[in-house]
C-alpha cells in the first residue's frame, strides 16, 4: 500500500517531480564538479609551482663554508668538497621517484677567458663558467633513460639562438658548445656562432656559442656550458659542487614540522609514506652519501602557504555550492507540501497519521535525492572535466569514491530541506482542507 | 490619481495579506542574494589578497648598477634608498639596500652582508630565527648568522663574534640564527652602518632589493616608475618570481571565475524556480482581477511590481548578510577580513530583483486563460 501510493504519487504528477529531481541534479552537479576541483586543486596547482624552479639544493657535506655574493662563489677550484655526478640516475630509484621531476648538477668555474680573433675591453676578462646539465640523459638503473637538466629546474630561462649539445660523450673534443649569459654578452659583444677560449689554471679549451641566454639572475654574467666541459677544464671530471632537485612535494603542516626521530613507529611510517620535503630529503640524503639536502624554505613555504589559501576558498565555494543545492531543494519540497494541503487532508481524514504521511512524503523526496543525486553527479563529472580543461588544460581525475558521497550529501540535503514544509503537515486540519479554505 | 492609489493599496495588501508564503519566497531570496554577494566579493577582493600571499616569497625587484657584475664593487651612493622612499607606495612591502664584503673571523672568510635587519625581516618573513631579529636598522651591536655559518664558526644566539675587514674590525653580539635555505645561511647578516664601516666605504651600497605587492601589471608599472626616479640604475624584476606569479594567479583567477559563475547561475535558476512558484499561486488572484474588469498589462504591472519590491527587499538583506558572510569567509581563507566593494551592491540587487522579475514572467501565460476557469478552481 505505501510503495503503491509512493509509486502512483510519481505516476500522476511527473512534471512537478521532474522539476524537483532537475532542481537536485543542477544543485549536485555543480558540487561534484566544484569537489572534485577542489580534491584535485592542490595536485595541479603543485605543478604549476615548479615554475618557481627547484625546491631542493643539494651540496657536500664537507664542504667550507661557501664565499658567495650574488651567486658568485670566491673560493678557488682546489677548495671544497665535490660530488660525483656519475650515479646521479639513481634519484630515479627512490620510493618518491615519480614525485622528483628533474634535477640539474652545477660546477662553477673561474676562468679567463677571450673570444677568438678579438681582444676584450678591459675588465671583462675574467668571468664564471657554470657547467650544467640542459637537456642531458641520465641513465637509470632499471634501464630507462631520464633526461633532466635546467630546463626542468630553472624554467624561466630563455635561449636566443640554441642550447648547447648536452649529450656529447667527450667535452674535450673542438665541438664542444656554450652558451653566454646576456648581460655577459652584450658588454663583450658576442655572438651565436664565436668560439670562445677559456683557461683555467693551466688548461685551456676552445667552445662554440650556440646561443645567448637570459635568466634574470647571476647566469646572465656568465657562459655555461656542459657539466663534463666544465669538470674537465676544472681538472674535477664528472663531479658537481651543487645541485638543484625539483620535487613534487605536499605542503608542510603540523605534521610534518615535528622531529622525525621523535616520533612513534606508526607515525614515522605516515611521515615517510607523504611526499612532504623532509621526507624526500631524507630519503635523498641516505641514497646520496657525504650531501648535505637543504630544503629552499622561500619556495617551500610560500607554496605551502598559497596551496593553504587556494584550498580553502575552493572549499568554501563547494560550501556554497552546497547550499545553494539545498536552496533548491528547500524551495521546491515546500510548494509540493503546499500544492498537496488538499491531498493531504484526505490522507489524514481517512485515518493516516501525521508520522504516516511524513513517511510518505519522505520516501518521496529521498527517492527523488537518488535520481536528482545521481544525474547530477552525472553532470558534475562533466562540468568538472570542462572545469578543469578551462582552467589547468587537464580534466582533474574522475573520483568514484564522490559518487557516495554525493549521494549521501542530497539525501541530507532533502531531509533538511522537507523538514521544515514536513511540520507543516502535522498541522494541516483535515476538515477545513477538504472543506476547501 | 484614483487608480494610483488604488494600485498602491493592492500592493500594500498583497504583500501583507500572505505573508508565509512572501516570507518563504524572501528567504530563498535573501539567501540567495546573500551567497552572491558573498561569493562576488571573496572573489573581488581574492586577487589582491593573493599577491600580497606571494610576497612571502621574498623580493621581487632589484635595483643595481649598470649590467651590473656580481663580483665589481660598482655601488651606488646610498641616497638611491631616499629617492627610492620617495616613490614608495602601500604596495611595497619591504626595500633593504645591501652591502656584501668578504670578512674574516678568527681566520676563517665569510660573507659579511651589510643591510637594513628591520626591513629584512618584513621582506622575508618565511626565515626561520633561532633566538631573535635585531629589531631596529641602527643597532650598532648585534648581528645575525646564517645557519651553515653558525655552524661552521661554532656560534650560537648570544654568543659574541669579532669580524676583521682589512686592518678594520667590529665586535658584536649574534641575536638570532637564520634558517632560510638559500644564500643567507652561509652569510653574516649586520646593520648596513657597520658594513660601510668594515669595508671602508661610507653611505655605499651594492643593491637594493624590494618586495612589492601587486599584479604582474602593477609590478612593471612601478618597476618602470622607479627606473624613471633612478636614472642610470638598473631596475630588474626577478623573473623567477614574477613569472611563476603570474601563471599561478592567472589559474587561481579563472578557477575562481568560473566556480563562481557556476555557483551564482545555479542560486540564480533555484531563485527562480521558487520565484515561479509562488507566482504561479498568484493565478486565482490574476483570474479574480480580470473578471472584475481590470485590464491585463495593469494586473500584470501589478505582481510585476510586487516581484520587483520582493527582489529589492531580499537584494538589500541578502546584501547586509553576505557582508557578513565574506568578513566571515575572508577570516577564515586570509586571515583577514575582505575589504567590502561598492560594486557589489547594486550587482546583487539588479540580480535579485532581475531574477524575482524572471520568476513572475510565467503570469503572463494568464493573459490567455479565461477567469472563469481559475475562477471554477481548475
Amino acid at each position: 500500500m505505501f510503495f503503491r501510493i509512493v509509486s502512483d504519487s510519481f505516476g500522476r504528477k511527473p512534471r512537478r517531480k521532474l522539476l524537483t529531481a532537475a532542481a537536485l541534479a543542477l544543485g549536485i552537479g555543480v558540487t561534484t564538479a566544484t569537489l572534485s576541483v577542489a580534491l584535485d586543486v592542490g595536485d595541479r596547482l603543485e605543478r604549476e609551482f615548479r615554475a618557481l624552479g627547484a625546491n631542493l639544493l643539494v651540496t657536500p657535506q664537507a664542504d667550507t663554508l661557501p664565499l658567495e655574493i650574488g651567486g658568485v662563489d670566491y673560493r678557488p677550484v682546489s677548495e671544497g668538497a665535490y660530488l660525483p655526478a656519475a650515479d646521479l640516475g639513481k634519484l630515479r630509484t627512490i620510493f618518491w621517484r615519480n614525485n622528483i621531476t628533474g634535477f640539474a648538477p652545477f660546477l662553477d668555474v673561474p676562468v679567463a677567458w677571450s673570444i677568438s680573433g678579438r681582444t676584450l675591453p678591459e675588465g671583462l676578462a675574467n668571468a664564471t663558467l657554470v657547467g650544467t646539465w640542459y637537456r642531458h640523459d641520465v641513465p637509470v638503473s632499471d634501464g630507462t633513460i631520464f633526461t633532466t637538466g635546467v630546463s626542468v629546474t630553472n624554467p624561466w630561462w630563455r635561449v636566443q639562438g640554441r642550447w648547447f649539445a648536452d649529450n656529447t660523450p667527450s667535452a674535450s673534443n673542438a665541438a664542444a658548445e656554450c652558451v653566454v649569459g646576456s648581460s655577459l654578452a652584450q658588454r663583450a659583444s658576442v655572438n651565436a656562432g664565436d668560439v670562445l677560449a677559456v683557461k683555467s689554471g693551466d688548461r685551456t679549451q676552445t667552445c662554440t656559442v650556440t646561443g645567448i641566454v637570459s635568466t634574470g639572475s647571476r647566469e646572465d654574467d656568465s657562459i655555461l656550458a656542459p657539466l663534463e666541459f666544465a669538470g674537465t677544464l676544472a681538472g674535477q671530471p664528472g663531479r658537481y659542487r651543487t645541485m638543484l632537485v625539483s620535487a613534487l612535494t605536499k605542503p608542510e603542516d603540523d605534521f610534518s614540522r615535528r622531529d622525525p626521530a621523535k616520533m612513534t613507529p606508526d607515525e614515522y611510517d605516515r611521515w615517510f609514506c607523504t611526499p612532504y620535503i623532509s621526507s624526500i630529503s631524507q630519503e635523498l640524503r641516505e641514497i646520496l652519501p657525504g650531501t648535505e639536502i637543504h630544503a629552499i624554505r622561500q619556495v617551500a613555504e610560500g607554496e605551502g602557504r598559497l596551496l593553504g589559501r587556494v584550498s580553502a576558498l575552493m572549499w568554501l565555494v563547494t560550501f556554497a555550492a552546497l547550499l545553494a543545492a539545498g536552496l533548491a531543494v528547500a524551495a521546491t519540497s515546500a510548494t509540493t507540501v503546499l500544492e498537496r494541503r488538499a491531498e493531504i487532508g484526505l490522507m489524514k481524514a481517512i485515518g493516516a497519521g501525521n508520522r504516516m504521511v511524513g513517511a510518505l512524503f519522505l520516501t518521496e523526496q529521498l527517492l527523488l535525492a537518488f535520481i536528482g543525486g545521481a544525474s547530477g553527479y552525472a553532470l558534475g563529472v562533466v562540468l568538472a572535466r570542462v572545469l578543469g580543461q578551462q582552467v589547468f588544460g587537464i580534466a582533474p581525475t574522475s573520483r568514484l569514491i564522490l559518487f557516495p558521497i554525493v549521494l549521501a550529501l542530497a539525501g541530507v540535503v532533502v531531509f533538511l530541506g522537507s523538514f521544515v514544509p514536513l511540520r507543516s503537515v502535522a498541522r494541516v486540519e483535515p476538515a477545513a482542507t477538504l472543506h476547501g479554505e | 490619481m484614483a487608480p494610483r492609489s488604488m494600485f498602491w493599496r493592492i500592493l500594500r495588501q498583497l504583500l501583507s495579506a500572505s505573508r508565509g508564503r512572501l516570507s518563504v519566497a524572501l528567504l530563498a531570496l535573501v539567501s540567495g542574494a546573500a551567497v552572491c554577494s558573498a561569493l562576488l566579493g571573496l572573489y573581488l577582493d581574492a586577487e589582491s589578497k593573493l599577491t600580497r600571499e606571494f610576497r612571502t616569497l621574498g623580493a621581487n625587484l632589484v635595483v643595481s648598477p649598470p649590467s651590473g657584475h656580481g663580483s665589481e664593487p660598482a655601488l651606488a651612493d646610498a641616497g638611491v634608498m631616499g629617492r627610492i622612499e620617495a616613490q614608495r607606495t602601500p604596495n611595497v612591502i619591504a626595500a633593504a639596500p645591501y652591502l656584501y664584503l668578504v670578512g674574516e673571523t678568527s681566520g676563517q672568510p665569510v660573507i659579511v652582508a651589510g643591510t637594513w635587519l628591520d626591513e629584512v625581516a618584513r621582506m622575508d618573513s618565511w626565515w626561520k630565527v633561532d633566538g631573535r631579529w635585531v629589531p631596529s636598522r641602527d643597532d650598532r651591536s648585534e648581528c645575525m648568522v646564517g645557519r651553515v655559518a653558525a655552524r661552521e664558526l661554532g656560534l650560537a644566539a648570544g654568543s659574541p663574534l669579532d669580524l676583521r675587514s682589512g686592518d678594520r674590525s667590529v665586535s658584536l653580539v649574534v641575536a638570532g640564527i637564520v634558517n632560510s635555505g638559500g644564500s643567507e645561511d652561509n652569510q653574516v647578516l649586520l646593520n648596513l652602518p657597520v658594513a660601510q664601516e668594515l669595508a671602508n666605504l661610507p653611505g655605499r651600497i651594492g643593491v637594493v632589493e624590494l618586495s612589492v605587492a601587486g599584479s604582474p601589471a602593477q609590478l612593471n608599472d612601478y618597476a618602470n616608475r622607479l627606473a624613471a626616479a633612478l636614472p642610470g640604475l638598473e631596475v630588474r624584476p626577478v623573473r623567477q618570481l614574477t613569472e611563476a606569479e603570474g601563471s599561478i594567479l592567472g589559474r587561481i583567477r579563472g578557477l575562481l571565475f568560473w566556480t563562481v559563475l557556476l555557483i551564482l547561475v545555479l542560486t540564480g535558476l533555484c531563485v527562480l524556480a521558487s520565484m515561479a512558484a509562488l507566482a504561479m499561486e498568484r493565478r486565482r488572484d490574476v483570474g479574480l482581477m480580470k473578471a472584475i474588469g481590470g485590464p491585463m498589462s495593469r494586473v500584470l504591472r501589478l505582481f510585476m511590481a510586487e516581484a520587483g519590491a520582493l527582489g529589492l527587499a531580499g537584494g538589500l538583506i541578502g546584501y547586509i548578510v553576505g557582508l557578513g558572510l565574506a568578513e566571515w569567509a575572508g577570516e577564515r581563507v586570509f586571515g583577514m577580513a575582505v575589504t567590502p566593494r561598492w560594486e557589489v551592491l547594486p550587482l546583487t540587487i539588479a540580480l535579485s530583483i532581475g531574477v524575482a522579475l524572471a520568476g513572475a514572467l510565467p503570469l503572463r501565460l494568464l493573459s490567455q486563460i479565461r477567469p472563469a476557469e481559475i475562477l471554477r478552481g481548475e
